[in-house]
């Protein structure tokens, strides 16, 4: 059974990538599954997809936990444990992510066994066409697989994005096989992954929890605010960083409009970014009248504070 | 009239009460109005909300407020309200909390609850004048649900569920209009783009009694389709083409609180929206164009 997940953020066409996938290995003659993952979180907010294929019946349900194949749209989520890109990656998972950094950087970096690989074309898309990002690597993950033919990618995308109009279904068709093509020499390196049994799996680091009345096990929660311990950072593709030289102290404007509420003002009147909190929707930097705000990427590691 | 209490921007409180760490769209305008309106009104508020997707700000264990919330079905969060403001109300009465332990009671819905399921709900809050504040954040759609059209949704907009080349082929609904004929005490338009008017049309309505009913457009990059950072830029453009008039009805006369001179073309604030794309592409609709331009201009007429 083929094991593969994607991993990307909200809005990045994630669950049509896995949909178009699993809708080649369909046609291919695979019993298939696919599914998106995400929670309440919007746009931006880290989310996976998987799809399971198999030209047998397929009883497991539920998150893929021992990927053949995991495809990371977006590189910025593999540093943020609560994404999860790197559960279950063992030496024979094939790790694709879409970065202009290399292969080798990131084996170094993660240091994983298995093979890495990068589709810097992805990665250069521009940033108002993050879903093509997708597409890209569901042409790249297709010739992984290595059972998947041109045409039956060239007609799953059509099918499957056909709604959004004939313009869409074209520029997707020429980045998904252009994906497709680029990766022809290494077709065939994601290999099925074998049966699993529920006894296979490590089991979880679970806590038995007694069952509590409703009193305990679910108390009222009286403290104001508690949406700060949510670090909503995370989401961020690109950072808005103030240039003090150029602030004007006119903190009315950008704490203002600020739409999650996270630029304080401090006791000299300059305006704060609080980066564990900020989106990264750049209302600030659209706003600032003095052009004092620059929105910069947020790059693999280099997600620390850094202000000034 | 009283002089405003807000006259600059830099009168405008910095205290940002509403707590960060929400699971609001990065750069949603409905959000950026409700932290300026949370600011004025305070912690000691009680918030009751109909379905949709500010129903995410507060996810057990989690939420921005500092204060309760309650959570209604999508037709009937003013009678939610109604048994907020009762239920105090005994308590007041039987002295088992003071009147400075008294809550402000805010109904806070989308206009999908708004302007269709929970009109019913809101007229007869109205008709038993209810003391409470109600603000609907409109999106003109069914944002949680996906963007599909709602009462809100103005001419011509694409949605999930108008997709056609003409977009949505009925016409947003006054809901201004319908909410004023009750007599209410207090109901006014605002945008969080324009934070003094803002500022100030919460002050007001926080000092008076009865139903209070005010409506902020709020730009939504997702189911408007364009980017986060340009939702304040789409709310300003809002005022200036004139599509969304800030204004108050009190005492039983409406005052339009800022007049947009000169008023722009109504394309200013279309052409940035990705629902309204097909008026533009592949060749633009003038047609429809000049016919939303004129429902416009129609308006004005009757106010200047
Ligand atoms: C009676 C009922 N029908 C449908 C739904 C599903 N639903 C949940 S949120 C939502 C959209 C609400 O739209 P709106 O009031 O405009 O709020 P928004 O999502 O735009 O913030 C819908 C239809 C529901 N909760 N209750
Ligand atoms: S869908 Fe629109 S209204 Fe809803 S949270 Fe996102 S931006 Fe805000
Ligand atoms: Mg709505």
């Amino acid at each position: 059974m083929y094991r593969i997940r994607f991993h990307g953020r909200g809005g990045q066409g994630i669950k049509t990538a896995s949909r178009i996938l699993g809708t080649t290995l369909f046609m291919e003659g695979f019993e298939v599954q696919d599914g998106p993952r995400y929670g309440a979180e919007r746009r931006g907010a880290p989310m996976f997809a998987y799809v399971r294929a198999s030209m047998e019946p397929i009883q497991e349900r539920g998150i893929i936990r021992l990927p053949d194949l995991v495809i990371v749209t977006d590189d910025s989520l593999i540093p943020i444990p609560a994404a999860g890109v790197l559960t279950g990656v063992a030496e024979r998972t094939v790790l694709l992510i879409n970065s202009d950094e290399e292969p080798g950087l990131w084996r170094e970096r993660l240091a994983l066994a298995g093979p890495i690989l990068t589709l810097p074309a992805a990665a250069h898309a521009p940033h108002i066409n993050t879903q093509l990002t997708s597409v890209l690597s569901t042409g790249a993950a297709a010739n992984l697989i290595g059972v998947i033919s041109r045409r039956t990618l060239e007609e799953a995308i059509r099918k499957e994005l056909a709604p959004l109009g004939a313009g869409a279904v074209e520029v997707n068709l020429e980045n998904g096989l252009k994906a497709f093509d680029l990766t022809v020499v290494l077709k065939g390196s994601v290999r099925e992954g074998g049966k699993t049994q529920a006894a296979s799996y490590d089991p979880p680091d679970w806590i038995d929890l007694p069952f509590e009345e409703a009193a305990i096990s679910a108390p009222a929660i009286h403290a104001t605010a508690t949406s700060e311990r949510v670090k909503t950072g995370v989401w961020r593709t690109m950072r808005p960083v103030i240039d003090y030289s150029l602030c004007n102290r006119c903190w009315w404007i950008c704490s203002t409009f600020c739409a999650d509420g996270v630029i304080r003002v401090d006791e000299e009147g300059y305006p704060r970014i609080d980066y564990e909190h900020c989106k990264g929707c750049m209302i600030c930097v659209a706003q600032c009248p003095r052009h004092a705000i620059s929105a910069i990427p947020e790059h693999g590691e280099d997600t620390g504070e850094r202000q000034e | 009239m009283n002089e405003p209490k807000f006259r600059y921007m830099k009168d405008l409180p910095s205290a940002r009460l509403l707590g960060s760490g929400t699971a609001m769209c990065a750069g949603c305008g409905g959000l950026q109005a409700l932290h300026g309106i949370y600011d004025i009104l305070g912690e000691k508020t009680v918030f009751i909300n109909a379905a949709g997707c500010m129903t995410l700000l507060s996810v057990y264990p989690f939420t921005p407020f500092r204060g309760s919330w309650l959570y209604t079905s999508m037709a009937s969060a003013p009678a939610g309200a109604q048994g907020v403001r009762d239920g105090l109300d005994i308590l007041l009465e039987k002295k088992r909390i003071s009147t400075e332990e008294d809550l402000e009671v805010v109904v806070l819905t989308g206009d999908g609850a708004a302007y269709g399921m929970g009109l019913s709900s809101t007229s007869g809050a109205i008709e038993r004048d209810l003391d409470f504040l109600y603000i609907c954040y409109d999106n003109e759609g069914y944002g949680n649900t996906g963007q599909q059209f709602s009462g809100a949704t103005p001419h011509g907009a694409r949605t999930a569920t108008s997709k056609g080349p003409r977009g949505f082929t009925g016409f947003k609904k006054d809901l201004f209009s319908i909410w004023a004929a009750h007599r209410p005490a207090y109901v006014a338009t605002i945008a969080g783009a324009e934070p003094l008017d803002l500022a100030n049309k919460i002050e007001k309505a926080r000092n008076l009694k009865g139903p209070r009913l005010l409506i902020a457009i709020a730009p939504c990059p997702t189911g408007w389709d364009y980017r986060p950072e340009d939702s304040v830029d789409i709310g300003k453009l809002a005022v200036r083409t004139g599509i969304w008039p800030l204004k108050e009805y009190i005492d039983g006369k409406v005052v339009h609180t800022k007049i947009p001179h000169p008023r722009l073309p109504v394309e200013e604030y279309l052409k940035r929206q990705g629902r309204f794309a097909h008026l533009f592409t592949p060749a633009p609709d003038t047609a429809l164009i000049a016919e939303i331009q004129a429902r416009v201009d129609g308006y004005w007429k009757g106010v200047v």
